[in-house]
Formats: structure tokens, C-alpha cells, sequence
């Protein structure tokens, strides 16, 4: 383990300390005699793969959890916590990957839980609480009404609740989890400028993410994590993001780089003045074996494309043509019939049977074809779910485990397969690599670019841009509804792609 | 892995069991072929809800305590057929000396008495009767003669009240397949029939049951403008009826007439004698009967009772009970 | 990836589990048995073995088809009065039907006609909950209530005597009380709905479909359909369970099966189903029904009060619904 000397002349107490930290989950050792520090004002990043152990030392660090040995300071005490409440007191706050909100409340109400002061406030009257709210909700940029129940946001405004809660803490450390798995490029921004305001204000944050971009523009020292163990903690500016994907996943990798894809040729999905309610006259055409990325800012309509795609939401005007002919949307049977497949944005929600084994939910939408008269053909089945997952280079213990079993990545392989194996020519992706690793995202990439090779035409959301842009023939990118222009892989950089995602024209 | 549920359930059921087991009623059950010590009696009754039969219930406990040797078991059947099949079908596999039944309906429990009998257990069939005699012996009391009674009893009511014989009648019935509502209306309408004026309104089915012939009534005097007499097959329907007819202030207009006659507070007597029943009729228990044949059955090997025993009814009105 | 002999082992540790509660419960019945003329165990005897499967049988056969309604999302509350309506249905037609057939095939349009009956109504309440989207719960409900409606109507409240002569009545009544036939037809139904849970295209949409409406919906699967399926079943299944009530009833009542409904339920929530759906195996099922029947017979065995049985069912349901709700795996791995 190598710990060089924090930035800066003098050395401050650490605001939190880990040493010698282990954690026991049934047979895997989470993490193994971690020592590690936390200073007042920096941002530290932590690295690592899915399992790594980076979510398991944040959460012992908050109090969540406890350590089977080692021991924790805060603030150069040391702290025996038996909850997440009592670290909130010593000023200890996370934002957990998998949000802890509740739907049916409001956005008020979820701040407010598990914040002592603000409950106490609440039971005074419901307008107390939103006005001492409000200012938290602006502070993460969020521009909301605070009694709007959260059901009715999106995914990516969650993420910013959860943040606005964590600052009515007035936490002086900060975990965040994945804090930017599912935010646009203008809330990164906002949550960057919040997460700089803490520092100048002397607050400790542990950024715990994948995306090195992110990393290496905010953070002020890396701590990678491998496999339980502390490898290096340096300071950002001493280090590159190909050193630190060395550390983490033990080799080389280069992730986002795809091999460049192949000219496209016919035409499988023709779209003209494409409207619904939240969409705007959009028109364009997909080659067979095109990667067609789908960029834009939140609520521009890039699910909503998708869900028109499907007839899952209505149609007020526009015609689509698939191969053999016209296409009118009706729901999804008929989508599968016409060869048109969508992978929706939820994967919990809306894609994956989670008590369902990994082979079932593998073979689900495809049933038909390994059966005979509706009796199921089992050792057909699980040959071609198995050799498919094997393709996608899918881990799984066991394929007749729940699927709830596996972690994010592979649970997006497995979603994947499932629409893959009803040979699509179309293929929708909402956000098919939002909260997994590298090593996994990588499989993903390399996934699609096969399927496009094959043939298949690909339409695919991301917010990350840098995937997006390295690995599509085109960009479309859609604002408030509309189709703002069209961009060639070649001329695609993060600002034209902005430029058009925030409603200016091309550049000049 | 996840555990089955089964598992801790049957846990938590054994500590049940082994509580319900424990107590002082459920003792080992002996078979007939133990002279020396107590021979079992089961009494299955068809519902212990009903005044009657609670009362059945109580003789039968107090006479059976008198004869030495013997073990008394009452079972209910809350007034379910196929309960109380289940439950003769599990008395037959205990083997107990003597077996009593109140039957609930006339079909349902013919082949289950037939089997115990099959069995070699002898069946004394109580007041109430079975489709086939399947049965060592039936003590009944004689409910169409009840009928004739209630027949001729409010024929001279009305009479009384008009100065001929005419009049609208009300029925509320027991459960249909039982052969006391059977002979119990047969009776009487047998003794009406020879009046054309004697009209019967209507007859609603309140299963013997004192709420539910209060709500039947309800109905009825929501629909009927204008009744005289309110013949319930038995006091609890009697007295619903009542009820549903004071809340309406029409309990004037009516006389109503029941059967059962049991005494104590809640009993037909006492409500004769506060004027709400005009009349009852006392429906014998046959309980002593049941206890004195199958006493002779327990204790005479050779004994042959007969198949048929008959027990006599009396009418009970204001008049009766002034007389000493 | 796990070898087939791996699979063949955890298949068969997974097979014997439902079947350690029920073992439980029959070593329970064997110590608590009272004893026989000879010194045998009662409980044990062969005829109070099938005592206990007959009395369990119209309960047995009707929470094979609520387990695939419950797995499927959904719950039905009327399998009570369509029972009543089956047996009185079919003695009105064995009785007051008096038609030029010979009573064999007086009998075979009797039980065709009932079963597609039952199954009618089941298919209105499937549809009614899968186009109108009422709650399974509140249309089963008013189904419960207006097929008893219907049944006290039809029959105007009395009931219809079978007989015990030669009449077709009294004959169906013979035949289809005899136990030999309730068992198998019971076991064929349990092996018939074991193999579509678990083997065929349509028991594993409704698995998916309970399991995440959702997801089933964005795959495209035919819930509709398949929800109306297990309704359509569950109405013939109460149905036949009607016509075995009739037959041992030697009546058509159409006040019984009042709360049989309850009794269904608790067989198949004891049997490891959980009531949202997605989860539930038919072994499961039957293990539960023969759990509350070797239960009963103990219990009635022993003489004790039955209302003791029912506070003792009423702790059985409760204990097995709190522990499907701490066994649920957690989905957040």
C-alpha cells in the first residue's frame, strides 16, 4: 500500500481515518486491512472495479455497516458507530448508488427524512419545511417545486434530491456513490459546482465513481481499490487515467475505444415528422449495421423516442418505414414481430425479472422458439442462452440463480441477450451502460459493434459522450423535442455535440 | 437458499398441538373392547349455536355424568354438513362404544352413519331423521303432530279474532332439508288447507336462526301491509320476528306462535309468559330417551331397542301456565 | 457454470424441502395419535390415511388452480359460491331436468355443463380484471357475492335432494363420492399443473408476469390472456370441486361453500406461495393442503374443541405469511 503526502504545506488532522478495516459478507472478503484518510476540504476520488470494495468502505465509513476489525476516527477520535443516524451526528453523510427515496412522498418529505431538525420542522407545518428546503433543493441545482411527489420526476432528478438531502445534513464529510450514474452533462456541472462550494468550505468528500473523466477533472487526490485491498492513493495531478485503469483491473484495457465500424449501407428504419406528445417532427434514417448515438439534455425526448419507436407512447403524426414497408406502431408484440427490439433505461423496473434465474430471464422474450406446442424444450433453451452469455462474456455462479444475484454489469449483459436473442433488425439502447464497470462496459461496447457488423440497425442513449462519440457512425442529438442536428462520427466532439443539446446551431 | 416456510410453521403448529393436546379433555380415547375402564360416547351435534340444541347439549352432559363407565364427547359441526361428516368419519376411526348423532341436514349425513354402523358401532339418530335408516335407532319427537297442534291452534285464534276462519299467515322456515321443518310445516298446512280464507302470505327461510329470521321479517313487513299470525318453526325465529316487528310498532297487529318450549330465561315458556309468543310448543329434548336407550345398549349385550321412539309434545300458552 | 450433476443435487435437496414440514406434521399425528383396539396408531391406519386426502380433496383440487391465479399477480375470492353454484347446479339438472337420455349421458351433460359453466365465470371475472383493470381482489369479491346471489336464486333457496334410489341423481351421487376417483382425479390435476408451471411457455409468463408487471409489459409477453387463463381455471376447478361436494353431500346446496374460498387461500399461502405473486410451486401447494388436513385430523382425533382448530388455523396462516416476508431474498444484491 502507498500513501504519498497530501497537497499542501502544513499537515491537518484527517477528517476521517480507516485503519486496518475488514468486512466479511458470507464467503467473500469485502475488504481486507484497509487504511486509508480522508482531509478536510480535498475531494478524493476512489477507484475500482464492481467488487472491488470501494461501496463497502463508504458505507462502513457512514456508519451503515460495521467493521468486522479495524478501527475509525473521525476527526482524530476514534468512533464505534452502531448506525447511520449517529454518523450523521458526528457530521458523517453518503449518498447512496441505490437511492433511498420513496416515490409516494414529496420531494420536501425525502429531504427531510432522517434529518432531525428538518422533521422537527415539518410537524410545524407543511410550508416550514418546503421554504427551509428550498434553498438546499437550489444549492443542487435543482429547479423544483419541493411538494412535487417524487414519483413524478425523472431518474436523473432523484440523483439531485438525494444530493440536496445529503447538504441539509450540513455534513462536514461527504460519501457519494456513483452520484453521477444518471445525470446529463448541464446536472454534472451543477453538482461539480456545489461539490466546489463544500471544498472552499472545508468539507471532506469522498467521490466514489467509475467515470475517470469525472475523476481527474475534481478530484484532488485517487485512491484505487482492487479486489478488497488498497493499491496507490496519489494525487490526481501525478497520475493518467491509463495508469489508474492499470491499477484497478491489473491490465491493460482501452476502454471506449471500439473498433471503427464499417460503412452502412441500406436503409432498416425510415423515420419522417415523427411527433408525440413530447416530440417534434422527427425525421431520419438508420442504416443496417449503423450506430446511431442518441444524445441530448434531460427531458429532450430521447426515451420518448424510444417508447414512440414501440406505439408505446401515441403517435400525433409522421410515418415510419421499416425494410419491408410501412410501420405503424402498436405496442410492443407487434414491435417484436416487426424485428424491433428496445432495451429500456431501468433495467430493475422494467427489464429484468429479478427472482427469475439468469436463464429464464435470458430466454423470456424469445420463448417461442424453444418450444413445441407451448411445451418448453429445456436442453435447447439452455444451450442458446448459455452460448449467447458466453459470447457477451456474462459471469454468473450459476444459471439458475436469480439474476437479482448478479451485479449491475452482468445484469445488463443479461438484459441485452434477452432482446438479442429475438434477432432484431432494430435496436433500441436506453442507456445500456449507466452504473456498471469499465470491464463491463467494455464487453458492452464490444457487444454492439459486433451486432452492427451483423447487420443490426442501432439506436443508442447515453449521457456520457465520450462513449457515445467513440463508439457511433452518427450522432443525432435531440432538444426539447426536437431533432436539433445530425453529426458525423468525424465532426462529433463534446462541445458541437453541447452546442446542439443546449439549442444553438452548428458551429459556424 | 432459501428456507420453506413449512418449516418454522410446523414449529410454531407443534407448540400449538402439543397445548391443545395437553388438556384435560382429550385423553386417550379407549376402545369398547375395555370393560373395566371408560368406554367412550361421541355426540355429534350439529350446532351448538342454537338455544335447543345447547340445551340438548347440557341434558346430555348431566345424564351421561349419572352412568358410571362411561366418557362423553360432544362435537359441533357450526351447522356444516361436510364438517360434520369429517368429524364422524374421524369418531368412526376412534372406536368409541356409543355414537349419538344430530344429524345437520337428511342426505348429506345418510352414507357417513351408514358406515359407522358398517363399522360395528352402534348409532342412536337424534330428533332429527336421515334419508335411510342407517341407524340402531331413531328417537324423535313428533313433529307433525307439533304441525296438527299449531294448525288447529291458530285456526282458533282466528276464528277468535274475526269470527270465521280466515286469516294471512307468515312462515319462517328452518333449514329445508330437516324433517322437523318438514312435518313441522306439513302439520300445519295439512290443518289449513280445509280453510280457503286461511291464506298463507309468504315463507322465508331464517335456517333457525333468531338474527337472520329478523332480518327475513324485516323484509316481509316491508312488503306486507297486513299480517296476522307469524308462525315460526322455531322460538328463536319467533322472537326475531318479534324484534323486527316491535322496531316497526306492528307487533300488535300480529300474534306470533313458535316451538321448542324451553325453559330458563331465554327459553319459549318465559316468552309466552310475557306476552310476546302467543303460544309455543314444547319440542322434547329426547335427550333422556337417547341416554336411557344407549345406556341399555352400552350395558345389555343382548339388547335389541326398537327402531322408532316416539315423544310426545303439549302446547304452552297464557292459559296453561295460570294453571298450576 | 454448474454440471447437471451439481443441478441433479441441489434439484433434489430443493425437492425434499417442502416435504420436511409435512413430515413434521405426520410425526407429530403419530405421537399424538390415539390408540387402537389392537394398540396401532389410528392416525396411521390406511383408512384414516385417505380420510384425510378425501376430506382435503375439493379444498386440494381448487388451490391447485389458485396457485397459478395467485403466481400470476392475481386472487380469487369467489371459488366459494362458484362451488355452491356447481352443486346446485348440477342437481337441478340431475333432478328437475328430466330429458330423454339415458342416465349416463344425462349425467355426462350434467358435469359438461357445469364445468364449462364455472369455467364461464371465471373467464368473466379474467376479463373483467384484465380490460377493466378492477383490482383481482374487488372483482372476485363482487363475483363472490353475485354468483351466491344467483345460486340461492336459482334454487329459491332450498335444497335439491339427490335420493338414494336408481335416479340419475343418486347414481351420480354414488359414483362420484367413491374415494378411488377424488384421489386420482386430484393427482392427475396436481400432475397436469405441476408440468404447465414448470414446463411449459405459458406457466413461465405467468411466473415473469407476477413477478414484474412491468418488465413482463416492455417484453412483450400476453398478460392479458394469460391472467384470464388462470381465472377460466380456477372457475372450473371450484366447479369440479362443486361436483364432488354435491356427490358426497348427496344435495345440492346453495349455501354451502361459504368461506372455502379462505381455506383455499391458507393451503397455498402455507405451501410457500407468496400472495404478490411471481413465486409458488404446486408441489408446494399440495403440501400446504395436506399440511391443514393431517392437522385437522389430529386435532379431531384428540376431540378437540374446533373452534381450537380454527384459532390453531388462524396461527398457521399468520405464522407463514411473516416468514415468506423475512425469507424474501433481498433484490438489492
Amino acid at each position: 500500500m502507498i500513501a504519498f503526502s497530501p497537497i499542501g504545506n502544513h499537515e491537518p488532522a484527517p477528517a476521517l481515518a480507516c485503519t486496518g478495516v475488514s468486512k466479511r459478507y458470507g464467503g467473500v472478503q469485502a475488504l481486507s486491512g484497509v487504511d486509508w484518510e480522508l482531509l478536510p476540504g480535498e475531494v478524493h476520488a476512489l477507484c475500482g472495479e464492481n467488487g472491488a470494495g470501494k461501496s463497502t468502505l463508504a458505507r462502513i465509513c457512514a456508519g451503515i455497516a460495521r467493521p468486522d476489525s479495524g478501527e475509525i476516527r473521525r476527526g482524530g477520535c476514534a468512533v464505534a458507530w452502531s448506525g447511520s443516524d449517529e454518523a450523521r451526528r458526528d457530521g458523517v453523510g453518503i449518498i447512496l448508488q441505490e437511492l433511498d427515496l420513496f416515490a409516494n412522498l414529496t420531494v420536501a418529505e425525502n429531504i427531510a427524512l432522517g434529518n432531525p431538525a428538518l422533521e422537527a420542522r415539518r410537524w410545524v407545518s407543511f410550508d416550514a419545511l418546503s421554504r427551509a428546503v428550498a434553498p438546499r433543493l437550489e444549492e443542487a441545482g435543482i429547479p423544483v417545486d419541493p411538494t412535487t411527489p417524487l414519483g413524478e420526476l425523472g431518474v436523473s432528478q432523484w440523483q439531485l434530491v438525494a444530493i440536496a438531502r445529503v447538504l441539509s445534513l450540513d455534513a462536514k464529510v461527504i460519501f457519494m456513490d456513483e452520484p453521477t450514474s444518471a445525470l446529463t452533462e448541464d446536472a454534472v456541472e451543477r453538482l461539480f459546482a456545489v461539490i466546489r462550494r463544500l471544498k472552499a468550505r472545508g468539507v471532506a468528500i469522498a467521490y466514489v465513481s467509475h467515470k475517470m473523466s469525472e475523476i481527474f477533472r475534481i478530484s484532488d487526490r485517487i485512491t484505487v481499490m482492487r479486489d478488497g485491498e488498497m493499491v496507490a492513493t496519489c494525487a490526481t495531478g501525478d497520475t493518467t487515467v491509463d495508469a489508474v485503469i492499470r491499477q484497478m483491473v491489473g491490465r491493460p484495457v482501452t476502454a471506449g475505444e471500439a473498433t471503427p465500424p464499417e460503412e452502412p449501407k441500406i436503409s432498416v428504419l425510415g423515420v419522417r415528422n415523427l411527433s408525440t406528445r413530447k416530440l417534434r417532427r422527427i425525421s431520419f434514417d438508420l442504416a443496417d449495421g449503423e450506430i446511431m448515438g442518441v444524445a441530448g439534455l434531460v427531458a429532450s425526448g430521447r426515451s420518448e423516442l424510444g417508447r414512440a419507436l414501440l406505439g408505446l407512447s401515441p403517435l400525433t403524426g409522421g410515418e415510419l418505414t421499416l425494410a419491408d414497408g410501412t410501420y405503424l406502431p402498436r405496442g410492443v408484440r407487434h414491435a417484436m414481430r416487426s424485428l424491433l427490439a428496445l432495451v429500456p433505461e431501468d433495467r430493475r423496473r422494467d427489464g429484468l425479472f429479478m427472482r427469475m434465474s439468469v436463464l429464464e430471464n435470458t430466454t423470456i422474450a424469445a420463448l417461442r422458439r424453444y418450444s413445441r406446442l407451448g411445451w418448453l424444450r429445456g436442453g435447447e433453451e439452455r444451450e442458446a442462452a448459455l452460448d449467447l452469455l458466453e459470447q457477451s462474456r456474462t459471469l454468473f455462479a450459476d444459471a439458475d440463480l436469480p439474476v437479482g444475484a448478479l451485479s449491475g454489469g452482468n445484469q445488463q449483459k443479461v438484459l441485452l441477450s434477452k432482446w438479442l436473442l429475438t434477432f432484431p433488425k432494430v435496436l433500441f439502447l436506453d442507456d445500456p451502460t449507466r452504473g456498471i464497470d469499465v470491464g463491463a462496459k467494455d464487453d458492452i461496447y464490444r457487444l454492439i459493434a459486433r451486432l452492427a457488423r451483423d447487420g443490426v440497425g442501432i439506436l443508442w442513449v447515453s449521457s456520457e459522450l465520450p462513449e457515445l462519440i467513440a463508439n457511433s457512425h452518427r450522432i443525432m442529438v435531440l432538444h426539447e423535442g426536437g431533432l436539433q442536428g445530425i453529426l458525423e462520427s468525424a465532426e462529433a466532439t463534446q462541445e458541437s455535440v453541447m452546442r446542439l443539446a443546449t439549442g444553438h446551431g452548428p458551429a459556424p | 437458499m432459501k428456507k420453506h416456510p413449512t418449516l418454522p410453521i410446523t414449529l410454531g403448529l407443534a407448540l400449538a398441538l402439543l397445548a391443545a393436546g395437553c388438556r384435560p379433555q382429550a385423553q386417550q380415547a379407549q376402545a369398547a373392547a375395555a370393560p373395566a375402564s371408560q368406554r367412550l360416547v361421541v355426540f355429534s351435534q350439529c350446532n351448538n349455536a342454537e338455544p335447543y340444541r345447547a340445551a340438548q347439549n347440557a341434558e346430555m352432559q348431566r345424564l351421561w355424568d349419572g352412568v358410571p363407565g362411561t366418557r362423553l364427547l360432544i362435537m359441533d359441526a357450526q351447522q356444516d354438513s361436510a364438517k360434520q361428516i369429517s368429524q364422524i368419519e374421524t369418531a368412526i376411526r376412534v372406536a368409541p362404544s356409543l355414537l349419538i348423532v344430530a344429524p345437520n341436514e337428511r342426505a348429506p349425513l345418510t352414507e357417513v352413519m351408514g358406515r359407522a354402523m358398517q363399522a360395528g358401532i352402534p348409532v342412536i339418530c337424534l330428533e332429527r331423521d336421515i334419508a335411510q335408516p342407517n341407524y340402531t335407532t331413531w328417537i324423535r319427537a313428533d313433529n307433525e303432530a307439533i304441525g296438527k297442534l299449531v294448525g288447529q291452534f291458530v285456526v282458533d285464534q282466528l276464528k277468535a279474532k274475526y269470527g270465521e276462519p280466515r286469516g294471512r299467515i307468515v312462515e319462517l322456515a328452518g333449514l329445508k332439508g330437516v324433517e322437523a321443518e318438514i312435518n313441522r310445516s306439513g302439520g300445519a298446512h295439512g290443518v289449513w288447507k280445509d280453510y280457503p280464507k286461511i291464506e298463507i302470505v309468504t315463507e322465508a327461510v331464517a335456517n333457525w336462526l333468531q338474527s337472520t329470521a329478523k332480518d327475513r321479517m324485516t323484509e316481509i313487513l316491508a312488503a306486507v301491509p297486513q299480517i296476522d299470525v307469524v308462525y315460526a318453526r322455531n322460538d328463536p325465529m319467533a322472537m326475531g320476528a318479534y324484534l323486527a316487528a316491535r322496531e316497526k310498532g306492528r307487533e300488535k297487529e300480529m300474534i306470533f306462535v313458535g316451538v321448542d318450549g324451553l325453559e330458563g330465561e331465554a327459553g319459549g315458556i318465559e316468552k309466552v309468559r310475557q306476552g310476546i309468543l302467543a303460544a309455543t310448543f314444547v319440542y322434547p329434548l329426547c335427550v333422556d330417551k337417547a341416554v336411557e336407550i344407549g345406556t341399555r345398549i352400552l350395558n345389555e349385550p343382548g339388547f335389541k331397542p326398537e327402531k322408532v321412539y316416539t315423544m310426545t309434545s303439549h302446547i304452552v300458552t297464557k292459559e296453561t301456565l295460570a294453571k298450576p | 457454470m454448474s454440471t447437471a450433476a451439481g443441478r441433479g443435487l441441489r434439484g433434489a435437496h430443493q425437492f425434499t424441502r417442502p416435504f420436511i414440514g409435512l413430515i413434521l406434521v405426520v410425526a407429530l399425528g403419530v405421537f399424538l395419535s390415539p390408540r387402537g383396539a389392537g394398540g396401532g396408531i389410528i392416525f396411521l391406519s390406511g383408512g384414516n390415511l385417505t380420510d384425510i386426502l378425501l376430506q382435503q380433496g375439493e379444498i386440494g383440487i381448487m388451490a391447485l388452480a389458485m396457485t397459478l391465479v395467485v403466481i400470476a399477480g392475481g386472487i380469487d375470492l369467489s371459488v366459494g359460491s362458484v362451488l355452491a353454484f356447481s352443486a346446485s347446479l348440477v342437481g337441478l339438472l340431475l333432478v328437475k331436468w328430466e330429458p330423454r337420455l339415458p342416465t349416463g349421458a344425462q349425467i355426462a351433460a350434467a358435469v359438461a355443463a357445469v364445468l364449462l359453466l364455472g369455467a364461464v365465470i371465471g373467464a368473466v371475472n379474467g376479463i373483467i380484471i384484465t380490460r377493466l383493470r378492477l383490482q383481482p381482489f374487488v372483482m372476485t369479491l363482487a363475483a363472490m357475492i353475485g354468483v351466491r346471489g344467483l345460486t340461492r336464486w336459482m334454487t329459491g333457496n332450498t335444497n335439491i335432494d339427490f335420493g338414494f334410489d336408481a335416479a340419475a341423481s343418486a347414481r351420480f351421487s354414488d359414483l362420484f363420492s367413491q374415494k378411488p376417483l377424488i384421489l386420482a382425479v386430484w393427482a392427475v390435476l396436481a400432475v397436469a399443473a405441476h408440468l404447465v408451471l414448470s414446463r411449459t411457455v405459458f406457466g413461465r409468463y405467468l411466473r415473469a408476469i407476477g413477478e414484474n408487471e412491468k418488465a413482463a409489459a416492455f417484453t412483450g409477453l400476453p398478460i392479458r390472456m394469460a391472467r384470464t387463463a388462470t381465472y377460466v381455471a380456477c372457475g372450473a376447478a371450484a366447479a369440479l370441486a362443486g361436483l364432488v361436494h354435491a356427490a358426497r353431500s348427496h344435495q345440492g346446496n346453495p349455501n354451502d361453500g361459504v368461506a372455502y374460498e379462505l381455506d383455499v387461500i391458507a393451503a397455498v399461502v402455507i405451501g410457500g406461495t407468496a400472495l404478490s405473486g411471481g413465486q409458488g410451486t404446486i408441489l408446494g401447494t399440495v403440501t400446504g393442503t395436506l399440511i391443514l388436513g393431517v392437522l385437522t385430523n389430529v386435532l379431531r382425533l384428540r376431540m378437540v374443541d374446533s373452534n381450537v382448530e380454527l384459532m390453531i388455523k388462524a396461527v398457521i396462516i399468520i405464522v407463514a405469511v411473516w416468514v415468506q416476508r423475512r425469507d424474501r431474498p433481498s433484490i438489492n444484491s
